[in-house]
């Protein structure tokens, strides 16, 4: 039997009682036939539907079950996100302590660089330096006085490289803050699909922004923060003279 | 100009303006006054007289391409030396920042060395033009 012919089957004269109680404008006999249309149909696709619904109610239950979910959204995600915003805060205590340490050791060193260099000055203005250590001071003193100005300046020189080691801190908390904006935009799905798993009205919680979110962070005069291995990140260039060769090339190009 | 001239340090980070201005000031630069990000620096800028800005790219608020965009359309900033300190090293955003009219692209980690040179590259280039 083909579709059409069951169909007709099943229908045919239900639809004909129908088109008969239209045709003699009978109103009970129009309701009487369309209930047992209804019926019939309600026997036909109800198993269907109550084996949908059964699986919709079976999925929830289980995803409502899930307690591990429930916990991440309410306890570990948010913990995951305060930890990195604690580690970008520590690093940047830290950075400030060392160029703190800096900004104190500077003038100590030139201090000590200054004085040194006076001293072999006044000791040259004894004509030479070897009327000086004979009248003055031993030979190791002269030396340690042209070492303390040498050492001095290698000093300043650590002490630059020192504060100049600190960017890792800005470069480090681009990337961490980056992160955070991830686990914060992860913390709010996992909160809606919490409260969806309850049944609890969502109209009163603050609109998901994924969309604003997104387009906020793909928009590109913002930036991409440094470029990290093994991600993508697009093409970068490596080094500061490509970078001055791509920014020469533009400019005689305009 | 050189060692008196006026110079903005613009970077969100706090650490990364120390280092700047520290480096700035064994340049000799001792005028240097710090924003965190482009809607600070922008109204600084107007009413500063600064004779150079150094500014990141990635800031919450107003970021450095659109700083640079800002200070490039301002009639009285239009010519202001724009060095670019920036850990954004993708081709395209330098050949954008190359258009909106950066003087000098510096790409973070860098070298006291590199920024002197970049500096005085775009104040040879200034007193030529």
């Amino acid at each position: 039997m083909s579709q059409s012919d069951s169909l007709s089957a099943r229908y045919r004269s239900q639809v004909a009682e129908l088109t008969g109680a239209l045709d003699a404008n009978d109103e009970a006999a129009f309701r009487s036939a369309f209930e047992r249309l209804r019926a019939q149909l309600n026997v036909e696709f109800n198993p269907e539907l109550k084996r949908i619904t059964a699986d919709a109610q079976s999925a929830l239950r289980r995803f409502r079950e899930q307690a591990r979910l429930e916990v991440l959204a309410d306890q570990e995600v948010p913990d995951a996100r305060r930890r990195l915003a604690h580690v970008v805060k520590l690093t940047e205590e830290a950075a400030h302590r060392t160029l703190d340490l800096v900004d104190q050791s500077t003038p100590l060193i030139d201090r000590m660089s200054l004085e040194a260099a006076q001293l072999l000055e006044e000791w040259g203005l004894h004509g030479s330096r070897q009327l000086a250590v004979a009248t003055l001071w031993p030979e190791r003193a002269y030396e340690s006085l042209e070492r303390a100005v040498r050492d001095a300046e290698r000093v300043r020189r650590f002490l630059s490289q020192m504060l100049l080691a600190q960017g890792y801190q800005d470069l480090s908390g681009q990337i961490i803050n980056a992160v955070i904006r991830l686990v914060t935009e992860l913390e709010m799905v996992l909160g809606q699909l919490v409260v969806l798993a309850h049944g609890e009205d969502t109209r009163r919680m603050p609109a998901l922004k994924l969309e604003e979110m997104q387009a906020a962070a793909s928009e590109f005069s913002r930036g991409v923060g440094p470029q990290v291995p093994g991600t993508a990140s697009g093409e970068a260039l490596g080094s500061q003279e490509d970078i001055d060769a791509l920014i020469a090339s533009v400019a005689a190009g305009n | 100009m050189s060692s008196n001239m006026k110079i903005l340090v613009v970077d969100d980070f706090s650490t990364m303006r120390r280092i700047v201005k520290g480096l700035l000031n064994e340049l000799g630069y001792s005028d240097i006054t710090e924003a965190d990000d482009g809607n600070t620096a922008l109204p600084l800028l107007k009413n500063g007289a600064f004779d150079f800005l150094i500014t990141d790219w990635n800031m919450p608020g107003m970021p450095g391409l659109d700083l640079l965009k800002a200070v490039r359309a301002d009639a009285k900033l239009g010519k202001l030396p724009v060095l670019m300190l920036t850990a954004e090293a993708k081709r395209e955003q330098i050949i954008e920042a190359a258009q909106a009219g950066v003087s000098g692209y510096v790409i973070k980690p860098f070298t006291a060395a590199t920024l002197k040179e970049k500096i005085d590259k775009i104040l040879a280039s200034k007193a030529a033009a």
